[in-house]
């Protein structure tokens, strides 16, 4: 006899009788379920790992950067905060467009639709563990700000000033979750990641440079940065039905087509 | 036991399916063929409940696949291998499915372990080859430990190998009582490992039967000393037949009715036997070439 090299297993598959009583009984999936894996989905691809990764070196970098070019007088914790979260603000809606849009470029859909028939609430998980992530992200950032202003205050001669920091901690949160919820219903309603992204940045700015210019003052209704802008500052300035159109047009409505254009849309 | 029954799907004024009724028994492998473009990946995606029927229904343990409270656990599908996201190890991509389905990481390693990947576990996906991609394919459908598995092309890109350990493990499936449908394009595998065959043409079902009865049809093969002789002499014998090129006649008859009829007539036969033709390929191509008949 020749030795074989032999790829395929030598014993038979094990499967049905032999380990149908090893098994727990079938159980539905309740929603907590489907929100654990599309959380887990979201960090456990190379891609997701790489922002994640990025964030955090973005915000740390901006640490450093905070660190070393303190404005004169007290080192403030709003300043940290702003330096290190804007990495995580720019790239934390990618990772909810992706949550939305890897399921089709990937074509997984046909494995994720096939083992939870019932799309919407897969979607509405993904909505959900965007958000959860974006609230843990924002937190690490956060804590790497208060440790940042700690290293201020004792490695430099500057004082430190936590002033206003619970307003500016529930500002920073808002922001981030609006922003991926707003990325995620973007990458339900256009399923080609690149084209989702780059519509996401593209289309909001492109009207709130163009549409101050042809619309004046009533520009602002359609403003979601600047709306963002608002919400994160804690100061609507008297601006509170343009936010919440602004919020509504820009993210409720994608949301919503998001949701029935990604549970009618054929699986290929 | 998948029961299919009157499914129609039509896109626009296009109609893709039509009409189509069959049942997988347990126990048992169908076949479920056709050429590209007839209606067959329509059908397993409206049976497993991605595509919405335009009429009729599709059941899978009495129950449309989206009522299945947790399907993986009653049905194992694969729909297309290439369908992973290359940015997952194998085991990674098997522990997702698990975790949905409740069943312990035990049982990924298990499945990985008797498809062959567990020395590829924790490579990516985007590295395997199809065959492998497969053999991922394929554990991730016996995950749930189901009693229906329905398999689009699943020995599509597999070696030689792989295709035989395929045929025993969907045969010993069969064997405990388990329901398979698989599509395929590979006839010859086909023959090998069904019990049964659907075959879809033009959106519509053409055959539907066990194997041995589709086959059988194909008559009685006879050849004679005079082929012009012979064949003259069938025919007053009033049997049906049809000449193949190499001279030799196919008839619808058994053998003894030939032999009867050419010693009759005095013909002298050089061959006399049941007609294999080309098996499985023929009746392809007999049932879905041409513009859809009647169903048979």
């Amino acid at each position: 006899m020749t030795t074989v090299t032999d790829v395929a297993p030598s014993a038979p598959a094990k499967h049905r009788a032999e380990v149908a009583t090893a098994l727990p009984p079938a159980r539905g999936q309740s929603f907590l379920k489907l929100v654990a894996i599309e959380l887990r989905k979201s960090v456990n691809t190379r891609s997701g790992r790489v922002l994640l990764a990025a964030i955090l070196l973005l915000a740390l970098v901006a640490i450093g950067w905070q660190l070393t070019h303190l404005p004169p007088g007290a080192a403030g914790f709003d300043g940290f905060l702003g330096a290190a979260s804007s990495g995580v603000m720019l790239l934390l809606p990618v990772i909810g467009v992706m949550a939305m849009t890897s399921e089709w470029t990937q074509r997984t859909a046909l494995t994720t639709f096939t083992l939870s028939p019932r799309r919407v609430r897969v979607q509405l998980a993904k909505f959900l563990s965007a958000i959860v992530l974006a609230v843990v992200a924002m937190t690490v950032v956060i804590l790497l700000a208060v440790a940042g202003t700690a290293l201020a205050g004792a490695v430099t001669d500057h004082t430190t000033s936590y002033a206003g920091m619970g307003g500016q901690l529930a500002g920073a949160y808002l922001t981030i979750m609006l922003n991926v919820v707003m990325g995620a219903a973007f990458g339900a309603v256009i399923p080609q990641t690149a084209v989702a992204i780059l519509v996401f940045f593209i289309a909001p700015t492109a009207w709130s440079l163009a549409g101050p210019a042809l619309f004046k003052d009533n520009a602002n209704w359609l403003d979601v940065w600047g709306a963002f802008g608002r919400i994160a500052e804690r100061d609507l300035h008297g601006m509170v039905p343009e936010t919440l159109t602004a919020l509504g047009v820009w993210i409720v409505l994608p949301t919503i087509a998001g949701l029935w254009a990604s549970s009618r849309r054929e699986v290929k | 036991m998948i029961t299919v029954e009157n499914l129609t799907k039509r896109y626009g004024g296009t109609t893709a399916v039509q009409d189509v009724s069959f049942t997988v028994q347990p126990g048992s492998i169908t076949g479920f063929l056709g050429p590209n473009g007839a209606g067959k990946s329509t059908t397993l995606r409206m049976l497993t409940g991605l595509t919405p029927p335009t009429s009729g229904t599709a059941t899978i343990t009495g129950k449309r696949y989206a009522d299945l409270p947790n399907p993986g656990r009653v049905v194992g599908v694969m729909l297309d291998a290439a369908a992973q996201h290359p940015g997952r190890t194998g085991r990674e991509t098997l522990l997702l499915n698990a975790s949905l389905l409740g069943v312990p990481k035990g049982r990924v390693d298990e499945m990985l372990e008797a498809v062959g990947l567990t020395s590829a576990a924790k490579r990516r996906v985007g590295q395997y080859s199809l065959g492998m991609r497969q053999r991922l394919g394929i554990a991730s459908a016996l995950l749930g430990d189901p009693a229906v598995l329905i398999l689009d092309e699943p020995a599509n890109g597999m070696d030689p190998e792989g295709i035989r350990w395929m045929r025993g493990l969907l045969q010993d499936f069969a064997a405990r009582g388990g329901t398979v449908i698989l599509s395929s394009h590979l006839l010859g595998e086909v023959q090998a490992t069904v019990d049964r065959l659907v075959v879809i043409g033009g959106g519509r079902i053409v055959a539907n039967g066990a194997l041995e009865e589709l086959l059988a049809g194909s008559g009685t093969l006879v050849r004679g000393l005079d082929p012009i002789g012979l064949n003259q002499a069938l025919t007053a014998a009033g049997l049906r037949l049809e000449p193949l090129q190499d001279g030799a006649l196919r008839v619808d008859a058994t053998a003894e009715q030939v032999g009867r009829a050419a010693a009759a007539a005095g013909q002298i036969l050089i061959e006399l036997r049941q007609s294999d033709g080309a098996g499985l390929e023929e009746l392809f191509f007999q049932l879905t070439s041409a513009p859809v008949a009647e169903a048979a």
